[in-house]
């Protein structure tokens, strides 16, 4: 089932188009020309008028395209985008699903993570062992392995990547701009 | 005595009925790609939508009743309430909206324009009524209205009425498709600032926050058990210039408290531009205070 998909870029901006394009090589698929007969295409943001090929937009508003995934997608998670829309299935991200005009959320105060858990994530999402992380934040390994499980258990989290997407979501939704 | 079929095709009939008398309130804006967004006729002359879906540019063609083209220029939009302006080059035949109060339980429907002059109905119960509340964008929305209906994409901003007639406000999409309704006192209250000045001037800090836990041995000098840390700063901001930093909790704004977020997003209606405010805050294990001037936030 691990095949390679020939996979169309469409980004205006030739930096973005850039980054795409090296995040669909991540992915495990090979970027294609975008008048090839791709087997996915994606489109920065809402998908161009006359594309009819599957498509996956990433940002975009419009809802009428097979796929829609945030515009900072994972190549995890591209990857699986990609899949399902070969193969003729729908893809939503929850992000998507979240955009709307919605409350301003009072926080709950039994999961709020500490300011060091805050440096524990940003060190997971760039992807430190547990030793990295104590060397930087000059703690014991026994601390850092603390702050993991504290932060397992208040995201709900089994993985370190599903902590740092949780933390991701969670800081997306729950950021006050004064 | 009536028969229960009978009953069900007057139902029918006032539902048919009203959606003809409602084509006048609705208004289709045209977008890209043969798309289009609901607008209800507020004025003769003035179209109210929903800011979310309306895209970020001043000339619109507008599908009005029967199906005349009508040039419309953006007057005015408000992300914190959701409510968007355009201005018709040429004054329509416009209903008279009356305000309606809802109640949950009652029976509605929520027209949209189908782009060529006709209305769309859809019709439903409301799920919720509820008191005022505040949007994540910094808005006051004067009631809580919840709708149980699905309403199509091109839809949204349109009016939503009871069985009377009246008018709850204009239909939109709060997070995961739910149908929400802006009242028309939010309408009532908003409209007229956004003629006035085109936007609705907010007080500004230039910082993105997000609450975080005070750690333990700092909450007995914090006296309280949760904070807003800086996650970002906008450069020269009204925050950067008083000193803040990012990795700062702030714990009080003029002596409230940021664990009450609702609070807070309160303190920075128009009046309070120009404001000084004290901020108290936890850095590198201290308490400190520093002193910012509220600004006004920027456009977009």
């Amino acid at each position: 089932m691990a095949s390679q998909l020939q996979v169309a870029v469409l980004a205006l901006d030739a930096l973005r188009r850039h980054a795409l394009s090296q995040l669909v090589a991540e992915a495990g698929h090979l970027v294609v020309g975008t008048e090839s007969e791709a087997d996915v295409v994606i489109s920065d943001g809402d998908r161009p008028a006359g594309e009819t090929r599957a498509t996956v937009a990433l940002g975009g508003t419009e809802d009428d395209v097979a796929g829609m995934l945030s515009r900072h997608p994972t190549a995890r998670q591209l990857d699986a985008a990609l899949r399902a829309v070969a193969a003729g299935l729908m893809v939503r991200s929850p992000e998507a699903a979240e955009s709307g005009f919605g409350r301003l959320r009072e926080s709950c105060g039994q999961t709020l993570l500490t300011p060091r858990e805050h440096d524990v994530l940003a060190a997971l999402a760039e992807g430190l062992t547990n030793k990295a992380i104590a060397r930087r934040l000059t703690i014991s390994l026994h601390t850092v392995k603390f702050h993991v499980e504290s932060l397992f258990r208040k995201l709900d989290a089994r993985t370190r990547t599903e902590a740092v997407m949780k933390a991701a979501e969670r800081r997306r939704r729950e950021t006050i701009t004064l | 005595m009536t028969e229960p079929a009978d009953l069900l095709a007057q139902l029918s009939n006032a539902l048919v009925a009203r959606t003809a008398l409602a084509a006048d309130a609705v208004a289709a804006i045209r977008l890209a790609h043969g798309r289009h967004l609901t607008g209800t006729v507020w004025r003769s002359d003035l179209v109210v939508s929903s800011e979310q879906s309306l895209p970020r540019q001043d000339e619109f063609d507008v599908v009005t009743a029967g199906g005349a083209v009508v040039a419309a220029v953006l007057a005015g939009r408000d992300p914190s309430t959701n409510i968007a302006i355009l201005r018709l080059a040429a004054p329509l035949a416009a209903p008279s909206l009356a305000a309606a109060e809802p109640r949950a339980g009652a029976l509605v429907l929520a027209i949209g324009a189908d782009g060529s002059g006709g209305a769309s109905a859809r019709s439903g119960l409301v799920n919720l009524a509820g008191p005022e509340w505040h949007s994540s964008r910094g808005g006051v929305i004067d009631r809580r209205i919840v709708l149980d209906i699905s309403l199509g994409r091109r839809e949204e901003g349109g009016p939503v009425f009871d069985t009377a007639g009246g008018c709850l406000g204009m239909s939109t999409f709060g997070p995961r498709g739910q149908v929400l309704v802006i009242p028309v006192a939010t309408l009532e209250r908003v409209v007229p600032l956004l003629l006035r000045d085109g936007r609705i001037a907010r007080g500004w800090l230039g910082i993105g926050l997000q609450a975080v836990a005070v750690p333990d041995a700092l909450r007995e000098v914090a006296g309280q058990s949760s904070g807003l840390m800086v996650m970002s700063l906008v450069a020269d901001g009204p925050a950067a210039q008083a000193g803040l930093v990012a990795g700062d909790i702030l714990l009080s704004i003029d002596g409230t408290s940021t664990h009450r977020a609702r609070k807070i997003a309160g303190q920075f209606a128009a009046d309070s531009i120009g404001r000084p405010t004290e901020l108290r805050l936890i850095r590198g294990g201290q308490l400190i205070a520093l002193q910012a001037t509220i600004a006004e936030r920027p456009a977009g």
